[in-house]
């Protein structure tokens, strides 16, 4: 109960802060519930910069990136657990070391690759390096191991072909897996930053987190924070609503997956 | 920084002497290390205590507290970034207006070249935390009741067993998530770009702002790129010792 205070108190300023008048932003010292609620700042972000736009391409992005993740990595998945080729497991070794890879050493060579392709600030040049993920394809892996041979086995006798195999039989068993990354997804696709940040120069272009940052150095007025506050809630609640949504499922997932 | 790969000049090693002779570049490395370190330190016993005090107590609220705690990890980091720096604000902030009741004088968090690492820890801190109790409580439930029963019929107290059942079985939870919190803490940079830009006096300079800053705003990817690669040098030697280390013990 006192460990849950933790978490939650700096969430409460939040909240609070976003329903304070700008008068009462600027008071010394802070007041610790509104004394005139309004939500007036809520209308000013969408004033001081693009924010309806900048959401939709939040949207967009963690949208096509996590289904493009979630489709590359049940087949990659698939691949790596159920068939054998000379060559594999070092192949799936190389693939999970780029998950410990900070993205912080790509970022330069990436920026150049992407750019030579002619896509810097564009919206493919930042979906592209995100199309396929290390740590899903580790995921599908682990939970289609699970998945008696068999199973597979008599499909094959039977003549399925092997997409069939792949929709018919494996999908299915997988819904822990798929929600948990697909959450994962959204959440890492949503909230990135830095790569955002280095490869796109048009701010009509700019995801959510990008905007926000926007709207945090258009003013350094105490009076303003409420703008920003009420911004930054706004910005969170797609990841938070779908967390809620899914939270069981996501948070067993996530735990089976650090239970080696 | 905008060369096209073509035109690029082989320099040699020099790129590599200046990040390792060049006051800042070293400066964030430092930094870094300082870190993780108490990162790794403050963030894992806790994550420990509070799962095992979410885990054996069987109280009803756990699953919501567990809930909450993960919560933090969802919201994008700017988010956080934007409450952390009202919290932290000297005069409008509730943080310092509590020390001010108890009579402590306010560290001055983000202004002060001391205290701003120490500020930008607690933050992280405060966002991850959730995650590794979630990983730790569900390594706790793969610890079979059996082996709780034997240490308590010979007599062990709640405190020893703790320390001589729990803390060894859940070695292989506990490596990930002390792998975790180092991978994630070299990582950082959100909260560096948009809270101190490496400031005050390169207190919380960390490697990966210093690489993005060398190559966006100062154009040099060749000295960048070397930077880059030592990191990842790093990074494969810490992760080659935990390894071994999780190995020689399984």
């Amino acid at each position: 109960m006192v460990v849950a205070a933790v978490p939650l108190f700096p969430l409460y300023w939040l909240v609070i802060s976003s329903l304070k008048s700008p008068q009462e932003m600027g008071a010394i010292p802070p007041t610790w519930w509104p004394t005139d609620l309004t939500f007036s700042a809520y209308g000013r972000v969408f004033e001081v910069v693009p924010f309806a736009q900048s959401f939709l391409n939040s949207a967009l992005i963690a949208g096509v990136c996590s289904t493009s993740v979630l489709v590359t990595s049940i087949l990659a998945g698939y691949v790596f657990a159920k068939y054998r080729f000379r060559g594999r497991d070092t192949i799936f070794w190389l693939v999970i070391g780029t998950m410990f890879l900070p993205p912080i050493v790509t970022l330069v060579p990436l920026y150049k690759l992407i750019t030579s392709m002619g896509l810097s600030d564009s919206y493919l040049g930042v979906m592209l390096p995100w199309l396929a993920n290390a740590f899903g394809i580790f995921l599908m892996r682990q939970f289609i191991q699970d998945i008696p041979d068999e199973l597979i086995d008599a499909a094959r006798v039977d003549g399925a072909s092997e997409f069939r195999i792949l929709l018919s039989i494996i999908v299915p068993l997988l819904k822990t897996p798929i929600i948990t990354l697909l959450v994962f997804a959204v959440v890492y696709y949503w909230n990135n930053f830095l790569w955002p940040l280095s490869i796109l120069q048009s701010p009509d272009k700019y995801p959510i987190v990008l905007t926000l940052s926007r709207l945090l150095s258009y003013s350094t007025s105490v009076q303003y924070q409420s703008v920003v506050m009420a911004g930054a809630i706004i910005a969170s609640l797609p990841t938070i609503v779908l967390f809620l949504l899914a939270q069981r499922v996501f948070v067993q997932g996530i735990a089976r997956s650090g239970v080696k | 920084m905008l060369t096209p790969l073509g035109d690029m000049k082989w320099t040699g090693v020099d790129n590599y002497v200046s990040v390792f002779t060049g006051s800042t570049h070293l400066t964030a490395f430092i930094n870094t290390a300082v870190y993780v370190g108490l990162s790794v330190l403050i963030t894992v016993p806790m994550a420990l205590l509070i799962a095992m005090l979410l885990y054996f107590p069987r109280l009803r609220g756990r699953g919501v507290v567990q809930v909450i705690l993960f919560s933090t990890y969802v919201i994008p980091t700017v988010a956080i970034v934007i409450i952390w720096s009202q919290l932290y604000s000297p005069q409008y902030g509730p943080v310092d207006s509590i020390l001010h009741l108890f009579g402590i004088a306010s560290p001055g968090w983000l202004s002060n070249p001391n205290a701003a690492l120490i500020s930008l820890i607690i933050f992280n801190v405060w966002q991850m935390l959730g995650y590794y109790v979630v990983l730790l409580v569900a390594g706790l439930t793969q610890i079979p009741q059996e082996v709780y029963e034997a240490a308590r019929l010979d007599g062990a107290s709640a405190f020893q067993q703790a320390v001589s059942v729990t803390i060894p079985l859940l070695r292989s939870s506990l490596v990930f998530v002390i792998l975790m919190t180092v991978v994630n803490s070299i990582q950082v940079f959100d909260p560096v770009y948009l809270l101190t830009q490496g400031g005050p006096v390169n207190s919380t300079l960390v490697l990966s702002f210093d690489i993005q800053r060398t190559a966006f705003q100062n154009g040099l990817a060749g000295e960048a790129s070397a930077m880059a690669f030592s990191l990842l040098l790093f990074i494969a030697l810490v992760g080659g010792t935990l390894a071994a280390a999780s190995r020689r013990h399984t």
